[in-house]
C-alpha cells in the first residue's frame, strides 16, 4: 500500500516529465545540494553545456525568490538570530526535449497584480528590451512601470531561451498561488 | 591590510586581493545568500584603497563561471568604481575571462565592458574545463 501509493506518485511526476521535485522549506544549503545532483544529471544527459549552464541559472534564480519571497514562512530564533525559512515547490525536468525549471509558492494578493504586470511586459520584450531593462534595473533607473520586479525575472527571461509561462491562483486568506515555469 | 585572500566557496567566489601591487581577482561562482555581507567589506576597501591611488597600473581580473542575478548588481558597482579610479588618473585594466564555449558569460562580459569610459576592458577566452 505504502509502496503503491508513493510509486503512483513517482509515475505522476514521470508523466510530466518531471527529474527532480522538492516540495518543502528552502535554504541555501538546499538550493546548493539539489544545484549540485542537477548538474550531474545533465552532465551524466550529455545536455549541451549552454543548455545546462541556462538550467542551472533559471533553478538558483527560482530558487532564491522562493527563499526569500515566498508568503509562507515560519520564523525562528538560533542563538538569539532570527531566521526564516520558506516553503515552496521546485521542480526541474525534460518536456519534448526541452527542460525546464519551475517554482511555485504562496505570495500576498496585493503582490499579485504588481507582479502580473511585470512579468507580462518582460514577456513582451526581446532580447535587445530585455537587455535594457536587466541593465537600466541594475542601475536602480527602473520607469515606473516596471518597479519592484527586481532583476531576477528579468534574468530568467534572458535565460529562458525557449520562453516562459506563469499564472496565479486566489487561495484564502488574502494569498494566492503563483507558478513559474521557464523552458531552455 | 595589503592582501585579501578568501578560498572559494560552493556559492561564493576565491577572492584575490593584492592591493600591494593592485592586482585582484574574482575566480569562480558567485550565488552567496546575501551578496552585500559578502561582498560589501570588499567594495569598502576597494573604494578607499582607490582613492589613494595616483597614476597606478590597477588590473583586475573575473574569472567567473557562474554569477546570480543579485551578483550581477555588485559587479555593474564594480565596473563603476574601476571607471572612476580610471578617470581620476589611474591605469585600469579589467579583465574577464570566460571559457571558450560560453557564449553567455562573453555577452555579458561585453555588457559591463560597453560601459567602461576611461577604464581599458579585456576579453578573454579560456579552455573550458
Amino acid at each position: 500500500m505504502l509502496a503503491s501509493e508513493m510509486f503512483e506518485f513517482r509515475n505522476l511526476l514521470a508523466g510530466k516529465g518531471i527529474l527532480f521535485c522538492y516540495s518543502g522549506y528552502m535554504t541555501e544549503d538546499v538550493l546548493s545540494g539539489i544545484g549540485q545532483a542537477i548538474r550531474m544529471k545533465l552532465e551524466l544527459e550529455e545536455a549541451d553545456k549552454a543548455v545546462a549552464r541556462g538550467v542551472f541559472s533559471l533553478f538558483v534564480e527560482q530558487v532564491q525568490n522562493v527563499i526569500r519571497y515566498s508568503a509562507e514562512k515560519e520564523e525562528l530564533v538560533m542563538s538569539g538570530i532570527s531566521k526564516e525559512l520558506r516553503f515552496g515547490v521546485l521542480s526541474v525536468g525534460n518536456i519534448d526535449g526541452d527542460f525546464f525549471v519551475s517554482c511555485s509558492n504562496l505570495i500576498e494578493d496585493d503582490d499579485v497584480k504588481r507582479l502580473d504586470k511585470n512579468l507580462k511586459h518582460i514577456q513582451t520584450l526581446d532580447s535587445d528590451g530585455l537587455k535594457k531593462l536587466y541593465k537600466e534595473t541594475l542601475r536602480g533607473e527602473t520607469p515606473d512601470g516596471s518597479k519592484g520586479a527586481g532583476v531576477g525575472f528579468i534574468d530568467i527571461a534572458r535565460r529562458a531561451k525557449k520562453g516562459f509561462e506563469f499564472d496565479f491562483m486566489p487561495v484564502k486568506d488574502n494569498r494566492s498561488y503563483f507558478c513559474i515555469k521557464a523552458y531552455v | 591590510m595589503t592582501k585579501v585572500n578568501i578560498p572559494a566557496t560552493e556559492r561564493s567566489p576565491e577572492v584575490d586581493f593584492d592591493f600591494s601591487v593592485n592586482k585582484f581577482a574574482l575566480r569562480g561562482e558567485s550565488y552567496p545568500e546575501d551578496v552585500n555581507a559578502f561582498f560589501g567589506p570588499l567594495m569598502d576597501q576597494l573604494e578607499s584603497h582607490f582613492e589613494n591611488q595616483d597614476a597606478a597600473d590597477i588590473l583586475f581580473t573575473f574569472e567567473l563561471i557562474y554569477f546570480n542575478s543579485s551578483t550581477a548588481k555588485i559587479l555593474m558597482g564594480l565596473f563603476d568604481m574601476f571607471d572612476q579610479a580610471a578617470e581620476s588618473g589611474n591605469k585600469v585594466i579589467v579583465e574577464w575571462c570566460y571559457e571558450e564555449d560560453d557564449d553567455n558569460m562573453e555577452e555579458l562580459g561585453e555588457e559591463y565592458g560597453e560601459d567602461l569610459e576611461h577604464a581599458d576592458f579585456v576579453l578573454k577566452k579560456v579552455a573550458a574545463d
